[in-house]
């Protein structure tokens, strides 16, 4: 089980800020971020920032089971 | 004293800071200060209030970072740095910086390259309160 955490207008366009995937792993984001679409069609396109148990992340990145995956829009602190 | 990195709801002294940085050394002979103050005019719309989301467990460790990585890449002596988040009405405070340096051009050069990097590393995100209704901010470079 993986837990994925979504932020700002993803977290707003799916109404969802947490969903648990069960997916075959090791997968990658990229194939993570797929198998999300079809749970949250609602999710936006567009360039996303990702980190696996709060360090940063590339779409490369491989995901194990138990990780958490946070996927975030482009940050607009300050 | 308070930690030199926080994050917090609510609002912060910008004099208690700089007060705070210029105890740490004798040696400081300016001081820069960046404050980022919530509008309440944006693109063509009345703005209430900003409400900032952050993600807990990376943000503050992310802010520790960048003054870690101020400090290396600066001659400077000291920087705190301040970030509200939640709902914060126009006209208060959001973001503080404060540089200390022996000399000026190192402070402003370290303040500047501070706030930029803020807002490229650190995981917080910005929604703007309209009479309208509410809207997610794009990213400003």
């Amino acid at each position: 089980m993986i837990r994925v955490l979504l932020f700002g207008i993803l977290a707003t366009k799916t109404g969802t800020k947490e969903i648990e995937l069960d997916v075959k792993t090791p997968v990658s984001l990229e194939a993570l971020l797929e198998e999300l679409r079809k749970r949250l069609p609602s999710l936006p396109e567009g360039e996303f920032l990702f980190a696996v148990n709060e360090e940063h992340a590339s779409k490369e990145t491989t995901v194990n089971d138990g990780d958490t995956v946070a996927i975030m829009p482009p940050f607009s602190g300050g | 004293m308070k930690e030199p990195v926080r994050i917090q709801e609510e609002n912060f002294s910008v004099e208690e800071e700089v007060e705070a940085i210029k105890r740490t050394s004798k040696r400081i002979g300016a001081v820069v200060t960046f404050l980022g103050v919530a509008r309440d005019f944006s693109k063509g719309h009345t703005i209430e209030a900003l409400e900032f989301e952050q993600y807990e467990q990376m943000a503050l460790k992310a802010l520790r970072k960048l003054r870690e990585d101020t400090l290396e890449r600066f001659d400077i002596i000291d920087v705190r740095i301040v970030h509200r988040v939640a709902r914060i009405p126009a006209g208060e405070n959001i973001v503080l910086i404060v540089v200390a340096s022996e000399h000026r051009k190192e402070a402003f050069s370290a303040c500047s390259w501070c706030i930029d990097t803020l807002k490229k590393t650190v995981p917080l995100w910005k929604k703007e309160i309209t009479p309208e209704g509410e809207s997610w901010v794009e990213p400003h470079p």
